[in-house]
């Protein structure tokens, strides 16, 4: 897969599965925009990795549930690279996975929610609202939005955190009808439990097990397992395909 | 009465070339004739070349035979002739389709799909029944092709087809002869068709086909070729026809005039510009991709080669979907044809033109503001999106269309107008209303053509080409008044 | 240090060496191209529009080209076109637009043509007696063979050497007292100009009945195509008549290929063969392309050429012109302008258009 020229968007990069997706594109030659929040010291070292690995990288701080910011941040890389081929939302608001501690269903509140949707849905929105007319005057592009397996298959309720990923997986599908007419394809990845992430640093081992026995390829994926199909997706060979989610957790849901 | 001399159409394998004999000739009681030939890719079309002598010998057997024969059918079993050939050519199974669907892309360079498409639409139009709609719109009584006819006026009326017309046919756009062709046969003239070099096969398939049909018909046309612009063979031949009609920009036809003596009438079709209106009741998000759709579908039948084809889109602003959009979704359809319907294969020289006009038209965003290029140069196709573009300009065809916004269809006319004797169809897509309205604007500054978009490149059967008739332009018509009709009432035997 | 200076002094160098790896050629055109791209305001914008900013360009290959009409519409250069030094114009054509090329310096333009033309033309000669057949540079201040011719005069014609063309045409009575000149004193003599001017000279000559038969070591420099102003020659016939009417041989009648629009120019080494494989020095790459994808097209197939002249620091370095070409290993044909395309169809051309709209606003 070459990805040489083409200018790569991967929102919250700095670590986890982010930096792995922005790690994959440069290494087959993308101009990697490394978007993150707050940790600009690991954002620079993701850029420079990408460097190495023969693409290039560019850290850019951005607070991704501001839409200003996301206009700013955009108009930057425009004057940077000129065009944007591909998005990756893969930033989301921070969330305790621990479920032995998370909230049961009745100790929800509607804030709660709120801010899972606004660091999922409202994230992605805005960036989508950027990035489309750029897309659109290329005719071509493709977005991917990074949601979870739990969308399918709730295995543990995380009741705000699935909600606003199944939300995300809604709002991807009717963007994708929308904006196909425009060449621009919409599509999920939908990882299973990842692990080592900051998110995950400090899921149970029995968790784990019971996941990996679960599941046909027998173990956990790590941040690189993810990175393949969103290349996939990000490609020419998936220029068929849009709207859909791409679960990558072993063969857990199926 | 199958002549001998009339080889039409062999395939033979020669040096892994394919060679095709094209043309028709009638039989003049001779064979061999010098061959001109023209080379596509892997294909070898040899074309008879007629000497003076030879063509004088066409033009008298032509003559004579279509004064015998053609002239004694009535009219109805001309039209049930040309009905039956175009069905061959519609039915796929059909050698002579087969034929058309193999050679015509390989000679005009069009996607096989494109040809196959656009043949179908394009031949359905000579249909028995819509020969019969060609008939009645000129005519109103076909009958007075066949016999003198009474009038409403009182007395009678007969109307006689020419005894020669000579084509002379130009451009790749497959087919496109046979619409004269047709009209002449209909009005039972002999008929000389010359072939452009660019798609010298299918009138003499057509003629072919004519003749087997009905072997009587044999002799009765000729489907020839010479070089354009050979003075000596064209005068000698226009002085022998009582119609000329010609095809091709204004510098051929000024050259063909000059050889057309004053006893025969000229008819000059010259290049033409089309475009599309979109009115902004039609831009909805439910209904802008269909109107996309279909405007594209106008941009990639034979990459806007014919003069119905558009060479750029007005778009109304004020819809939910704004003429920025509107544009950027025909670039998205261009993309979705491309795939299925490929552009035609550029020549150097129009790449160059095309490049160089793209990448002008991308230095030009620099300086005004709204304006979009969309499309790559790995794209096929080109839109170019304008504000308020206050001009009216010709696209370097082969898929590249503009897309300007208007206010108000009154806004634009001033800058359409200066063109008047250039227009030809509008392809549009508004409100009854609108199109009453802005078919009244558009008819005093020249159009003479509007339809939906889609629909463009398929003009309905008996449409008035450039506003003109298609069979009461090469008739002339022949009066029995009613005062001979009285006259002779004293003469007759049984006069009381 | 200027960025400009720096730019100079780098390319200066890179001149003077005069031979480059496609490293060293790919390094400094990277960084001429970044200097473009942040100093040539239209250009950058170019570049964005077409997706390929210096960030993303690792390839002088990738680097953006512009068509030669570009320079017509807007000025491309990377300092104040009001301070230039020196502003080159092309010839007008159909439209009346021409097309500027502004200099800030002349230093490397012609540091360019020096040391190529010492090269390809002068080789182991160091002067030599010199005819120009063209127009001096006070006569026409924006013409770059003017300038081209003025400067290879000075500084490798010897102190006779002169200027051959008089108001309305050749001079004749002085290019024939020069070339008997020649003729009896055996010194080597050499003619410059453009094309055409030679045509206009092999008229009068056939007029006159006159030939000539240059001592050896006399050459012959022509430039630029016949552009209608002359009864079309053919390539074959015109070296033919260079030889007959100057007995100069064809393997040193040298053919100069250089547009307004760059500041390097290629040479040929004679025209015993026509069309004869054209050839610049290190600091110049030529691309065949097919204009409609950029791609460089397969070896032995015509295409359109694109220059990357490096001397041109102060536009844009890659100039995408109408002319054909095929690339052969040691540089390319040229095939002469693209003519302009047919219509195919019945629909009315863009340049029957033009001349419509032309006709319509008269």
């Amino acid at each position: 897969m070459n990805f040489e020229g083409k200018v790569v968007l991967v929102t919250g990069a700095s670590r986890g599965i982010g930096a792995a997706i922005a790690r994959a594109f440069a290494k087959e030659g993308a101009f990697v925009i490394v978007n993150y929040l707050q940790n600009k010291m690991l954002a620079e070292k993701v850029a420079a990795e990408c460097i190495q690995l023969g693409g290039d990288g560019y850290a850019i701080q951005g607070d991704v549930t501001s839409e200003e910011a996301v206009n700013q941040m955009i108009e930057e890389i425009m004057l940077e690279a000129g065009k944007i081929d591909v998005v990756v939302n893969n930033a989301f608001k921070s969330f305790q996975f621990n479920p032995e501690t998370r909230k049961l269903a009745w100790e929800v509140q509607w804030e709660d929610y709120q801010g899972q949707i606004d660091g999922a849905v409202r994230s992605a929105h805005y960036i989508c609202q950027a990035v489309i007319p750029i897309m659109k005057k290329q005719s071509q592009g493709s977005i991917i939005n990074i949601i979870t397996n739990l969308v399918e298959r709730p295995i543990v309720p995380y009741h705000e955190y699935n909600t606003a990923k199944t939300a995300l997986m809604g709002y991807s599908r009717n963007l994708a009808v929308e904006v196909g007419s425009f060449g621009i394809r919409v599509n999920c990845v939908a990882p299973g439990l990842v692990y080592p992430t900051d998110a995950s640093r400090t899921t149970k081992e029995n968790l784990k097990e019971l996941i990996i026995a679960q599941t046909p390829l027998k173990r956990i994926a790590t941040p690189e397992d993810i990175a393949g199909p969103v290349l996939f997706l990000a490609s020419d060979w998936s220029r068929f395909m849009t709207g859909q989610t791409l679960y990558v957790d072993g063969g857990f849901v199926m | 009465m199958l002549a001998s001399g009339r080889r039409v159409y062999s395939i033979g394998e020669r040096n892994s070339k394919m060679r095709i004999t094209a043309g028709y000739i009638p039989n003049i009681g001779e064979t061999k004739f010098d061959k001109k030939i023209l080379k596509f890719q892997d294909l070898e079309v040899e074309l008879p070349l007629l000497t003076l002598e030879q063509m004088q010998r066409v033009i008298d057997t032509v003559k004579r035979e279509s004064a015998e024969i053609l002239k004694s059918l009535s009219v109805s079993t001309v039209v049930d002739i040309i009905g039956y050939v175009t069905e061959q050519f519609l039915d796929r199974s059909s050698s002579y389709r087969q034929q058309a669907e193999k050679l015509l892309p390989i000679v005009t360079g069009y996607d096989e799909e494109v040809i196959r498409l656009g043949l179908t639409s394009f031949l359905k139009t000579f249909r028995k029944h819509e020969l019969q709609r060609f008939l009645v719109e000129d005519l109103g009584n076909p009958l007075l092709l066949d016999h003198f006819q009474p009038r409403a006026k009182g007395g009678f009326s007969k109307a006689i087809g020419p005894e020669l017309i000579t084509h002379v046919w130009a451009g790749n756009v497959p087919a496109l002869p046979i619409w004269s062709f047709v009209s002449g046969l209909l009005v039972k003239a002999g008929n000389i068709g010359k072939v452009s070099s660019s798609e010298p096969l299918f009138a003499g398939w057509f003629a072919k086909a004519l003749a087997e049909a009905e072997p009587s018909l044999a002799n009765c046309f000729a489907v020839v070729w010479w070089k354009g612009g050979d003075e000596k063979r064209e005068k000698m031949i226009f002085e022998k026809s009582n119609l000329v009609i010609g095809y091709g920009n204004n510098e051929t036809l000024k050259a063909l005039k000059k050889q057309v003596p004053i006893t025969t009438r000229f008819l000059p079709f010259g290049h033409k510009v089309s475009f599309g209106i979109i009115s902004k009741s039609a831009l909805d998000a439910h209904k802008a991709w269909r109107i996309a759709h279909q405007a594209a579908l106008d941009v990639i039948r034979y990459d806007q080669q014919g003069c119905y084809s558009p060479h750029l889109f007005y778009v109304q602003k004020g819809g939910k979907v704004s003429p920025v959009e509107f544009a950027r979704l025909i670039a998205g359809e261009l993309e979705n044809f491309e795939k299925r319907y490929p552009r035609r294969k550029l020549s150097m020289e129009e790449s160059v033109a095309l490049a160089s006009w793209r990448q002008k038209e991308e230095m030009s965003t620099f300086t005004e503001t709204g304006k979009e290029v969309l499309g790559t140069s790995t794209h096929q196709w080109t839109v170019v999106f304008e504000e308020e573009e206050k001009v009216f300009t010709a696209s370097p065809l082969n898929r590249v269309i503009r897309v300007i916004s208007f206010e108000k269809l009154e806004d634009i006319l001033p800058y359409i107008k200066p063109y008047r004797s250039f227009l030809q169809t509008i392809g549009m897509a508004a409100t009854p209303k609108e199109l009453f309205h802005w078919a009244e604007l558009l008819a005093n500054v020249g159009v003479t053509r509007i339809t939906a978009l889609g629909k463009m490149t398929s003009p309905e059967a008996g449409w008035h080409h450039d506003g003109r008739f298609n069979l009461l332009d090469l008739i002339q018509m022949v009066d029995i008044e009613s005062s001979a009709i009285v006259d002779s009432e004293q003469f007759a035997p049984y006069v009381d | 240090m200027t960025q400009q200076r720096e730019i100079i002094e780098e390319l200066s160098q890179f001149i003077k060496k005069n031979q480059a790896s496609e490293e060293e050629f790919n390094s400094l055109a990277l960084h001429i191209f970044n200097y473009q791209y942040k100093h040539n305001l239209p250009y950058q914008t170019f570049c964005r529009q077409k997706g390929k900013t210096p960030r993303l360009v690792k390839n002088w290959r990738d680097i953006p080209y512009v068509p030669m009409s570009a320079f017509k519409e807007v000025p491309l250069t990377c300092s104040d076109p009001e301070a230039a030094v020196r502003v080159f114009m092309t010839s007008g054509t159909t439209q009346g637009k021409q097309g500027k090329h502004f200099h800030s310096t002349l230093e490397i333009r012609e540091l360019s043509m020096i040391i190529n033309f010492k090269e390809r033309f002068m080789k182991e000669t160091n002067r030599i007696r010199m005819g120009i057949l063209f127009p001096t540079e006070e006569k026409m201040p924006h013409s770059s063979l003017a300038h081209y011719l003025a400067l290879v005069m000075k500084e490798f014609g010897t102190e006779d050497s002169c200027y051959l063309l008089k108001e309305n045409g050749v001079h004749i009575q002085k290019i024939i007292s020069e070339l008997e000149h020649a003729e009896k004193t055996g010194e080597p003599f050499a003619l410059l100009g453009a094309s055409f001017s030679f045509v206009h000279l092999f008229e009068e000559l056939e007029r006159l009945g006159k030939t000539f038969n240059l001592p050896k070591g006399s050459k012959i420099l022509d430039s630029g195509g016949y552009k209608n102003k002359s009864k079309e020659l053919d390539l074959n016939e015109f070296y033919q008549l260079l030889e007959r009417y100057f007995g100069v041989d064809r393997s040193n009648c040298i053919n100069m290929y250089g547009i307004t629009e760059l500041s390097t120019q290629f040479y040929d080494d004679g025209n015993e063969v026509v069309p004869s494989i054209k050839t610049g020095p290190s600091w110049i790459r030529t691309r065949v392309i097919n204009p409609l994808t950029g791609e460089e097209v397969p070896e032995g197939e015509r295409g359109v050429l694109v220059h990357y002249d490096l001397a041109n620091f102060n536009s844009v370095m890659a100039v995408a012109t109408e002319d054909v070409g095929m690339a052969v290993d040691e540089g390319f044909y040229l095939f002469g302008r693209v003519q302009g395309a047919e219509a195919r169809g019945c629909s009315l051309a863009v340049e029957e258009f033009i001349q419509l709209a032309k006709g319509t606003a008269k």
